[in-house]
């Protein structure tokens, strides 16, 4: 089920409902969510709900058993078993067709005429949200992070809590199951204040990412032409806002949709395009996975406690696996392999090249740290290499020559939303949404609510996937 | 921060800022419509699982869908036909869909628009990739889609501004549509396409009818013309080879299963008759395809009744004379045997 749709409203109201009714006691109200967040999941595929399940069964008995057990072989046992089930899933479902297609290439490569048809497994959605959300529950557990949850209503509701299923944010259990340990409700500021980000989170993905940027973005890496520079860079301008209100816009519905239920979730993006390099840049984008990242490999590969070569290594790994985590394409790899050669060479102008960042240069550095990003992007949109490719040419030569196939308003348009954007992100880079709303009086915020909602109405959309669920 | 009365404010605000652009768009002359979308042919498309011998299920292209009108069709032989034909679309992926995926083994209408039918069957040309999207769409459809689909039907039958259709006519009035309004100097010398405005409404049951503006205000009719005009300038030559061979292998596949086809050349007029005339020849492409179809078939220039027929923008038969077409054509084909009834005194 999408937030933007239809029977999204109708299910919150039924949840809030009687989430809020005086019917249930607070263990039925969370037998409740976890029935609502299965029916949420299971609209989309019922069968695949299974997998939901054992995920939740395996890390749940993992974790139990994790939390008695002293003796290291056994706790390694069910530490593996639990990776194993949860990186089997991936490898299976997400990778299948990948790896099987790149054996073929290697075999036929030593003159081999190996044939196989692809497997056409379907992608569950969310996998790799929820299974890098369990995995650390288990991990954290044979760390001894982490107490094991008190019931399995509150383990599997940690798994399975609609809100951020789909595409997280990915909530570590410390930070949400001990949540569900009290009854929850959100204050009346809370509850206004949940639904406020909903219609923030609406307006970033139905407004700003599917009706004034993605068909650009589409026609653009859709074309198979070598393009004008000018339609090259606008596509790309066009993609990189379009995933970034497609992905934060989510995880803005995410965390308004939970604090609406009392809950609350981490955040997931700050103001990432007026990021000051990029370190900076992954403390500000899709926070929740790139701390798993640091945690759960970037760490364990080393991190910085064994030398420069060594960190340098364990941070290309880390993000060229945080690259695949996005989707079985060499074409990801590549954007992850970009995002760690950008981290390497920042920590070496660091160390070699050392300036202060002022607010003068500030801007121009966040300028070209977007910019940066912006080449990223081309890899992580283009189907294919040739793509990708010609984009970069065109971006680089300013292929006067190549094929124009933009009008002039949707150049404008792309480029006046991406500039907004980006002063948007610089100006707010050091504060909130929440700090600038106080700022704000009520009439004024109450008429900016009203147009975004307008806004939203008149868009309507036709309820179109978020660009993360396929991840 | 009083968020309780920023909440109050923006309710008041939107609820009165929708009613005035409703109640604006409403005195413009629009009226609230149903979208011709995937989800609505996905919801008929359904109805072939469970359709038997008796049934009817007609597919094609838009002259299929303006012209056979179902209450008329219903009132001649007794059933309401499935309507599965589509805009812009080839019949030949509808046709492959139901031969190869269901067992309906009962009687099928495939209306001929020569340019669509021998125009490909290359996958990414439009033809194709319109009805196949609905094809894939109602094999893939989620129960969250069917929900949506099922609440939106309420409110696009009784709000003006709830119409964004798939379509992306040139006077839809959703956001995206109106910001494509807005036009600025070209930055190539490539053809742009005229503006094509909506002109048929379509009910709940699918049956597309012809707007009175389009019938009557030829100013506007004019309009559509000049979209056939630039679409039959740019469409590429037929490929009467292989769409033959991919339909003529369906067809046997079907009779073999007991299934009986119907073939029926829709009218046209003007320039669209012109064209269809010097490009797609009758005796070289509908004579050889009936010949080699071995189907009863009905090509409106053979009878009397249709000869006077005119279509007001040279390609559809307007509300009312769709309606005299379907009783017409429902007459002949019961008297020919070709359909049963199914009515009972």
């Amino acid at each position: 089920m999408l937030f933007n749709s239809l029977s999204f409203i109708v299910f919150l109201g039924i949840v809030l409902t009687l989430y809020y009714s005086k019917l249930f006691k607070w263990t039925n109200k969370k037998r409740m969510l976890l029935f609502a967040s299965y029916a949420f999941y299971g609209l989309w595929n019922p069968p695949l709900v299974i997998l939901l399940w054992i995920s939740t069964v395996v890390d749940w008995t993992a974790g139990k058993r994790l939390a008695v057990e002293d003796n290291q072989r056994k706790r390694k046992f069910w530490l593996l078993l639990s990776m194993c089930v949860n990186l089997g899933f991936l490898a299976f479902f997400k990778y299948g067709d990948f790896l099987l297609e790149n054996f073929v290439s290697l075999v036929n490569s030593f003159g081999f005429d190996y044939k196989v048809r692809p497997m056409d497994i379907i992608l569950p959605m969310g996998i790799s949200f929820y299974t890098f959300q369990t995995m650390s529950y288990t991990i954290d557990m044979y760390k001894r992070k982490i107490k094991p949850a008190r019931t399995f209503l509150d383990f599997a509701l940690y798994v399975t809590f609609f809100p951020q299923l789909v595409a997280g944010p990915i909530v570590r259990a410390k930070d949400l199951i001990t949540q569900f340990y009290e009854e929850k409700r959100a204050t009346t500021n809370q509850f206004v204040w949940g639904f406020f980000l909903l219609t923030i989170g609406l307006f970033q993905k139905v407004v700003l990412a599917d009706t004034l940027l993605s068909a650009v973005a589409d026609d653009v890496f859709g074309s198979s032409k070598l393009l004008h520079g000018i339609d090259a860079w606008t596509g790309t301008l066009a993609f990189s806002g379009q995933i970034f209100f497609d992905f934060a816009g989510y995880s803005t519905c995410a965390i308004g949709i939970a604090l609406m239920l009392g809950i609350i979730l981490p955040d997931n993006f700050r103001y990432p395009y007026a990021s000051l390099g990029f370190s900076d840049l992954w403390n500000r984008w899709h926070i929740s996975l790139s701390s798993w990242l640091r945690d759960y490999l970037y760490i364990p590969l080393g991190g910085n406690r064994h030398g420069i070569t060594r960190m340098y290594v364990a941070l290309m790994l880390t993000m060229l696996l945080g690259g695949l985590w996005h989707g079985a394409a060499w074409t990801f790899m590549v954007w992850g392999g970009l995002h760690g050669t950008y981290l390497i060479l920042e920590k070496l102008q660091k160390k070699y090249v050392p300036f202060k960042i002022t607010k003068w240069n500030g801007v121009f550095l966040a300028f070209i740290t977007f910019s940066c990003v912006n080449i990223t992007w081309v890899f992580f949109r283009a189907r294919e290499f040739d793509t990708a490719w010609n984009m970069i040419k065109s971006m680089f030569y300013l292929q006067t020559n190549g094929e124009k196939i933009l009008d002039s308003f949707s150049i404008i348009k792309v480029c006046v939303v991406i500039g907004i954007l980006f002063l948007c992100h610089w100006m707010m880079r050091n504060t909130s949404m929440k700090e600038l709303s106080q700022k704000t009086s009520p009439l004024v915020l109450g008429v900016v609510w009203a147009i975004l909602f307008f806004l939203i109405a008149i868009a309507q959309g036709s309820g179109e996937q978020f660009i993360y669920f396929q991840f | 921060m009083n968020l309780k009365k920023s909440f109050l404010i923006a309710l008041v605000i939107s609820t009165i800022g929708l009613t005035c652009w409703e109640l604006y768009w409403r005195s413009q002359g629009y009226y609230p419509t149903l979208n011709d979308e995937k989800a609505l042919w996905s919801m008929h498309r359904a109805k072939v699982e469970k359709a038997t011998g008796a049934d009817v299920v007609i597919l094609g292209s838009s002259r299929a869908y303006f012209d056979i009108q179902l209450n008329e069709w219903k009132a001649e032989t007794g059933k309401k036909p499935i309507q599965l034909a589509s805009t812009g679309s080839s019949p030949l992926p509808t046709f492959n869909d139901i031969v190869n995926n269901t067992d309906f083994a009962g009687t099928v209408i495939v209306g001929v628009t020569p340019g669509l039918l021998f125009s490909t069957t290359y996958p990414k040309a439009m033809p194709w990739e319109r009805p196949q999207a609905k094809v894939n769409h109602y094999q893939d459809r989620t129960y969250a889609q069917r929900l949506n689909f099922l609440l939106s039907i309420p409110l696009q039958q009784n709000l003006v501004f709830m119409s964004s259709d798939e379509e992306e006519w040139a006077d839809d009035i959703d956001l995206k549509a109106l910001l494509r309004r807005i036009k600025m100097k070209p930055r190539t010398n490539n053809p742009v396409m005229p503006p094509f405005y909506y002109f048929g409404d379509v009910s709940i049951d699918r049956n597309m009818s012809m707007t009175t503006r389009t019938a009557q205000d030829t100013a506007f009719a004019n309009k559509i013309i000049d979209v056939w005009k630039f679409v039959g300038a740019g469409a590429p030559p037929p490929d009467k080879e292989a769409t033959m061979s991919f339909f003529l292998n369906d067809v046997e596949k079907f009779k073999a299963k007991g299934g009986n086809l119907i073939l029926v050349r829709l009218p046209s007029s003007g320039g669209v008759r012109i064209g269809e005339s010097q490009g797609l020849p009758r005796t070289e492409f509908w004579d050889d395809l009936v010949r080699q179809a071995n189907v009863k078939s009905y090509h409106f220039e053979d009878y009397a009744q249709f000869k006077n027929l005119k279509c007001p923008e040279w390609s559809h038969l307007s509300a009312e004379d769709a309606q005299y077409f379907t009783t017409e054509l429902a007459k002949l084909m019961l008297a020919d045997n070709a359909i049963t009834t199914s009515k009972t005194n």
